[in-house]
């Protein structure tokens, strides 16, 4: 009776010990997934923050409101709005 | 059939069974560790996981240093077959090198295990190496640093070399917060060196600290531009630039000609010298300013004092004072608006002794600024033997002494912020810092009015007017000292502006070294950038105007709506 019962134990804690590591190797196939699109994520972060400065850069802001919407600077201040 | 031979067969067996149980128990149980290890170190090996480098923004959030990850390639030249013609071209094909030098490389370096071939390589090139799968090449992942505002603030921001590690400016500055600290992974190697399993993460990286920087890039950009035009048309050997938010002490702008690209190669010849911190200048008519506040002081003078200037030159001992012109008598605020040498030597006798250096010790020349830009200096400013007369006038009109441009700068702060004076910082701030109060607000407001005359008709420095915004200033013209004492040909021109006038908020120092053409009077040269610099950077702050277009003094409509603001 007794040694039925530690066979059980045994085969569980063997099959645990499988699960435990199949868990931990999923987990680290994740971890390692992650990682590398995080990287891949802050590449295109650098890219896109590199790609804003040029567009959103005063030199492009200054063109784009004299010459496409033909804004000019006030030659009298007739009144300021706060 | 004889038993010898059946006890020989056996002894055979059991010795040869015994030899083998002997050597399991060796290998197994005494020299176990050791051949462990050895194993482990031909197929485990430990890799370090890059940290991040912190990124640098602008005040406003705009990214001025960005780190992307990359990788580099190299090889075990010890191991890696380099004789090998078909893997050596299509790994020299690309990584984009020569395959002829590519070889040479390699054999020359046989006797290391290690081997950078391409360093910043891009994702694509890294997945084409990859698909290669050639034995004893590596990708090691590191981080590259992009500069997106470029030439303008380089010599802020500095610049890291291949590995990383700050080389100047703030990356130099703030390298400890900057840099993150690396972690580790065990791998499982095969025996061409490729990882084929990660065994286990012994630390995640910790990325490095964001900095925000109080700079303001659009402000920045715009300094950058102007100076860089004018020192180009003026063909001055350099020039400088730095604007100091009145209100918090915060560096807005802060830049150097000739300047350089931080995404470029790095080398020698690079101009990185940060020279509003490391350059030192004699400040001469900047000072005068600090001269009439010492006047006010004594409570003797006002700005409406008369001082009789005929015939336009004195003599001091054995030095001869004198003006361009005959000024006559003018008032004290005059001798600041037109700058006049003899009428700021005979106050400076009239005042007690050392009374100048103090107000100049006060508003903080001699002392470091103390932002952590790398390579600052002091300047020479003593008190030590300036007793004699003339000593006492030279340095009332700003000679005989030096400041670095960021000190003037931040002399003037003083100044404008009617005599608080406060740290400046180039790290953007959550809350205002602690300020001491240094001058007399009514006697640092009327030095403020006494300089808004500079910049109006008549003033040495008309050309640093402009429209809506009412600013004061004061020009200087110092000579650059060479080796037989001041040299004649070789000037600095300087200005040191304030504005708008009713409530300041931004202090700019402007410095052209060595300007070429015709006139080399700060008036003519450095104020004109201060205006245009101005103009554009107080509308993009979002100041209000205190003046309208064509009238110097406050308009009436303006002032109406000023006062409907108040309301």
């Amino acid at each position: 009776m007794a040694l039925a019962a530690l066979l059980v134990g045994v085969i569980a804690s063997g099959i645990s010990v499988v699960k435990g590591a199949q868990e931990l190797r999923s987990l680290h196939t994740a971890l390692d997934q992650s990682q590398k699109a995080q990287d891949r994520l802050l590449a295109e972060h650098s890219r896109l923050l590199l790609e804003r400065s040029t567009f959103a850069g005063l030199q492009t802001v200054e063109v784009v409101a004299t010459q496409e919407l033909q804004m000019a600077f006030p030659a009298e201040i007739k009144e300021v709005v706060p | 059939m004889s038993t010898w031979r059946h006890y020989l067969f056996l002894v055979c067996f059991a010795t040869t069974a015994l030899a083998l149980s002997v050597r399991v128990v060796y290998l197994g149980v005494t020299e176990r560790d050791f051949l462990q290890e050895e194993g482990d170190r031909r197929s485990v090996y430990k890799e370090d996981l890059p940290a991040m480098r912190g990124m640098i923004y602008d005040r406003n959030g705009e990214a001025l240093a960005v780190s992307t990850p990359v990788f580099a390639v190299a090889v075990n030249p010890k191991l890696f077959d380099a004789t090998n013609q078909t893997e050596l071209s299509e790994l020299a094909r690309v990584l984009e090198l020569g395959a002829g030098e590519l070889e040479r490389t390699i054999l020359n370096n046989r006797q290391r295990g290690f081997l950078y071939l391409r360093r910043h390589v891009s994702w694509e090139r890294m997945d084409a190496v990859r698909q290669l799968k050639l034995g004893h090449v590596s990708l090691v992942p590191e981080y590259r640093r992009y500069y997106p505002a470029g030439e303008s603030v380089a010599h802020v921001v500095g610049m890291t070399n291949i590995d990383d590690l700050g080389l100047e400016g703030i990356e130099l500055a703030f390298e400890e917060q900057l840099r993150g600290e690396p972690g580790t992974k065990t791998v499982l190697r095969d025996r061409k060196g490729q990882a084929i399993d990660d065994l286990e993460y012994g630390r995640a990286p910790r990325f490095g600290t964001d900095l925000q920087l109080s700079i303001d890039s659009r402000l920045q950009y715009i300094a950058y531009r102007e100076l860089k035009s004018a020192v180009q048309s003026h063909s001055a050997k350099s020039g400088s630039l730095i604007m100091v938010d009145v209100k918090t002490g915060e560096i807005l702008a802060l830049v150097n000609q000739p300047s350089f690209n931080p995404n470029g190669p790095i080398n020698q010849r690079i101009p990185t010298r940060n020279r509003v911190v490391t350059d030192t200048y004699e400040p001469g008519s900047t000072i005068k300013p600090f001269t009439a506040m010492a006047a006010l002081e004594t409570g003797r003078y006002g700005s409406d004092s008369k001082i009789e200037t005929s015939p336009g030159y004195f003599w001091i001992d054995n030095k001869m004072i004198q003006d361009p012109v005959n000024l006559n008598t003018i008032s004290l605020s005059q001798a600041i608006q037109k700058s006049s040498q003899v009428a700021i030597a005979k106050v400076t006798l009239d005042l007690p002794e050392g009374s100048v250096f103090q107000v100049l010790q006060r508003s903080g020349i001699g002392e470091y600024v103390g932002t952590g830009l790398p390579g600052e200096a002091i300047g020479r400013f003593s008190n030590v033997g300036r007793t004699s007369r003339v000593s006492r006038v030279v340095m009332s009109y700003g000679y005989g002494f030096s400041v670095t441009p960021m000190q003037l700068a931040s002399a003037y702060v003083t100044l404008a912020s009617h005599g608080n004076r406060l740290p400046l910082s180039i790290l953007k701030r959550t809350r205002p810092p602690e300020s001491e109060r240094v001058f007399d607000i009514e006697a640092a407001a009327e030095v403020v009015a006494m300089m808004e005359q500079v910049t109006e008709r008549g003033g040495t420095a008309a050309k640093a007017s402009i429209d809506h915004y009412r600013v004061a200033g004061k020009t200087g013209t110092a000579r650059v000292l060479g080796q037989n004492g001041y040299n004649d040909e070789r000037h600095v021109a300087l200005f040191a502006g304030i504005a708008p006038v009713s409530d300041p908020r931004i202090v700019m120092v402007v410095v052209v070294n060595e300007p070429q053409s015709g006139s080399a009077s700060g008036g003519q040269v450095a104020a004109p950038i201060f205006a245009r610099v101005a103009e554009h950077s107080l509308r993009l702050l979002g100041v209000m105007p205190d003046k309208n277009r064509s009238g110097v003094d406050e308009s009436p409509r303006a002032n109406t709506l000023l006062a409907k603001r108040d309301r």
